[in-house]
């Protein structure tokens, strides 16, 4: 009898563990539930009896996700709408869509722009109706009036049948990120324009006793590709992802050109072994002096670097005539989409207007040290060079100017260049290699 | 009688397993089988939306250059590494339970790279061993005044593969260790008494006893070995942390970036069917390594 009652009381006890492991597994869902079931806000204007469920690219302890769980609290004693956070970090990737497919009640989420418009876009509510509106921290003006109007041209221009369909924040461009003192130290007075002044440059900063520039397996597909659009331009540079031939003339010139940096050591010698984030400690710690990077570069390395960093940025040299001039180059975004299916839009936009104007979206840049939206948002000190940079760009390139597109492509590279600049290939070997 | 008085409590006993397999293996393995033959974007998307397209996606696959260096990665690991591991593995095993000193401390050293976590095992060879500039490696090469060799790139394109292997190896000798020492230990020590007895020496005993007798283990080590290493996801992340590389990537990694996309670029094309041929790739090759290995690895009559 005794025995029986074990075995049973075991039985019951495995089942009670899968079952409630099976209530566990879905809490944003009955959360989610009680908030829409609160609700039944109309599509017109905010309510302030609401919960809404965003799934965030952040983690919670990062800047980014430090600031907007302060952002969330001023948001509920503002208007009394909660924000319940669901901290999925990069992995948003791969947890967004199916819970979304699975019916999970997600009122907002973000991640790049490209992708939640691309990859995402049949789950997106057009926004453009809400984007005209005025609100409580936009002076009275419609949204796009007071937020930059080049991110929300990119982010139309990317949505669903060209509607604006997503709310940039965190904006980024793709620059060459130098250390200021070794400039000034090299008695370079002013950032190059041309490959020629890039070389002289070069030569300055060897003199000087420090490396130029350094690079690593991440971004060796963004180099050549910026490389590539300014010796062919920008269209011809995608054109070989897209017919998988990377066998442009101007393939040897670039292998010419990047084999002479590595004879006169003007590239890193650890740059062919340098895994992400390798390269860009070789800047953070003050032996190299340039990178060709994003506008975040700040924020990642500002915990090895000295507090003091003299940032500098500027646009990637020009160099052939038939190629882009320093006026092109990569920008984007992360961005807020709304789900289509939600019950709560009006607050949903509400939230985004709240991070990506006054108060917050300055704290967001301060604290993470990147680019506010607001047009009236002062930029960080660090990346003031990198405003007249970005303002200056016309010319919007895709990332690394397509060579990630392709897997293939952006293996090929990586192993090729990382060859080259180690001496094992020269540049018609390059070139060719990158032909196969 | 008694046996089906209790066909109750075997039914309540299995129910909840049997049904938690049958929802969470059985269905996610057989939908993944399912979509290898179908043209799929998302992982998730619906059943309506999947265009069938036969063995396209195998052969893609095996017209994909990443794909192929994939293979050829992982079967490199397989080989080279497993021949390196089992080894050394089996070698450490038979010294630990020949009586040397120290043995339980000895065993904890080698099994602990398998307690820490493969991220800060991979962060550690990469940052501490393998850097130029102050790894242990080159550190080591310049102190017996090897300058030439003290400038290798050990995670350069030429070297990345092997520096790798090494690293991954380093954590695995320990697991498979213990399974052969649990092994040795099975066998009686009379058998080694009596072989003393009549003259036979260390290598001796070795070669007729401890050997012939660990077939079954060695079974085991294979299969274990064969399965750890079509999974190779982790290490292959660790040294191509953002995106792929030729000499890095494995089926598991390529297939990642197949159905979930590309980390850096939001516009690398996603292809969840191709993700879940691999996925079937993968169960066909252990199958056939288990069916071999059983065949080949025979038990017999001196098996304990």
């Amino acid at each position: 009898m005794k025995k029986k009652l074990c075995s049973f009381v075991a039985v019951v006890m495995t089942c009670a563990l899968a079952l409630g492991g099976c209530a566990s597994a879905t809490p944003a869902e009955s959360k989610s539930s009680a908030g829409s079931a609160a609700s039944g806000a109309a599509a017109g204007a905010a309510k302030s009896d609401v919960k809404l469920t965003y799934y965030s690219m952040w983690n919670e302890t990062e800047p980014q996700g430090q600031t907007i769980t302060q952002a969330v609290d001023a948001f509920k004693a503002k208007t009394g709408i909660t924000v319940d956070v669901n901290w999925q970090g990069r992995d948003i990737r791969k947890t967004l869509q199916p819970a979304l497919d699975g019916g999970e009640e997600i009122d907002l989420f973000d991640e790049d722009l490209d992708r939640v418009n691309g990859t995402w876009g049949k789950y997106l509510l057009n926004l453009e109706d809400y984007a005209k509106k005025s609100y409580d921290t936009t002076s009275s003006k419609p949204f796009t009036d007071v937020v930059s109007s080049k991110l929300i041209d990119l982010a139309r221009s990317l949505g669903p049948d060209g509607k604006l369909s997503t709310i940039p924040y965190q904006p980024s461009s793709f620059l060459v990120m130098y250390n200021k003192d070794i400039f000034s130290k090299a008695g370079i007075t002013s950032v190059p324009k041309t490959w020629d002044e890039w070389l002289a440059d070069c030569a300055k900063i060897k003199a000087a006793g420090k490396t130029p520039i350094t690079e690593d397996d991440a971004y060796i597909a963004s180099l050549f590709g910026y490389h590539m659009a300014r010796l062919i331009g920008k269209d011809k540079t995608v054109a070989m992802v897209t017919n998988k031939k990377i066998d442009d003339p101007a393939v040897l010139t670039f292998a010419q050109q990047w084999k002479d940096m590595y004879d006169k050591g003007y590239i890193s010698k650890n740059a062919s072994g340098n895994i992400y984030p390798a390269g860009q400690q070789e800047i953070a710690n003050g032996s190299v002096a340039m990178y060709l990077n994003g506008t975040w570069l700040p924020n990642e390395i500002k915990g090895s670097a000295p507090a003091d960093f003299n940032w500098g940025t500027f646009a990637y040299p020009a160099i052939g005539k038939d190629g882009d001039g320093t006026d092109s180059n990569q920008f984007g975004a992360q961005c807020f989409g709304i789900n289509k299916d939600t019950k709560h839009p009006a607050e949903a936009f509400q939230f985004i207007v709240w991070m990506t104007t006054g108060e917050w979206d300055t704290k967001l840049a301060e604290n993470s040290i990147g680019v506010p939206m607001a047009n009236d948002a002062t930029w960080p000190k660090q990346l003031t060079e990198a405003k007249a940079a970005f303002d200056a760009t016309k010319t919007r390139y895709p990332w690394a100017v397509g060579m990630e597109n392709d897997s293939d492509i952006n293996a090929k590279i990586k192993t090729n260049f990382a060859l080259l600049v180690s001496g094992k290939l020269d540049a018609k070997g390059f070139a060719d290699a990158m032909k196969k | 009688m008694k046996t089906t008085k209790n066909k109750a409590m075997i039914i309540l006993f299995l129910a909840p397993a049997l049904i938690l397999y049958l929802f969470v293996f059985l269905y996610p393995t057989t939908r993944t089988f399912i979509m290898s033959f179908f043209k799929v974007e998302g992982v998730t998307d619906a059943l309506s939306s999947w265009k069938f397209d036969g063995f396209d996606n195998f052969k893609t696959l095996f017209g994909t250059p990443l794909f192929v260096s994939a293979m050829k990665n992982i079967g490199l690991i397989w080989l080279v590494g497993g021949i390196s591991v089992l080894l050394i593995s089996l070698l450490f095993g038979v010294i630990l339970t020949s009586g040397v000193l120290g043995k339980s401390f000895l065993r904890s050293v080698i099994y602990l790279p398998n307690v820490i976590s493969a991220v800060a095992m991979g962060t550690m060879w990469i940052n501490y061993v393998y850097n130029p500039d102050f790894g242990l490696f080159n550190s080591f090469l310049k102190l017996i005044g090897q300058d030439g060799l003290a400038k290798t790139q050990w995670t350069g394109p030429e070297l990345v593969f092997w520096s790798m292997l090494i690293a991954y190896c380093f954590g695995m000798v320990g697991y498979h260790m213990l399974i052969w020492m649990s092994g040795i230990e099975r066998i009686p020590v009379d058998f080694f008494e009596a072989a003393k007895l009549e003259g036979a020496n260390s290598f001796q005993r070795f070669s007729k006893i401890t050997l012939p007798l660990l077939k079954g283990v060695c079974r085991t080590n294979i299969v274990l070995w064969t399965v750890s290493t079509m999974s190779f996801f982790v290490w292959s992340q660790l040294f191509s942390p953002v995106n792929l590389s030729e000499n890095t990537v494995t089926p598991m990694s390529y297939m990642y970036e197949l159905v979930f996309g590309a980390s850096s670029s939001a516009l690398t094309a996603r292809n969840s069917g191709a993700g879940a041929a691999i996925g079937v790739i993968l169960v066909i090759i252990v199958v056939v390594v288990f069916t071999l290995t059983q065949r080949i690895v025979r038990h017999d009559d001196v098996e304990l």
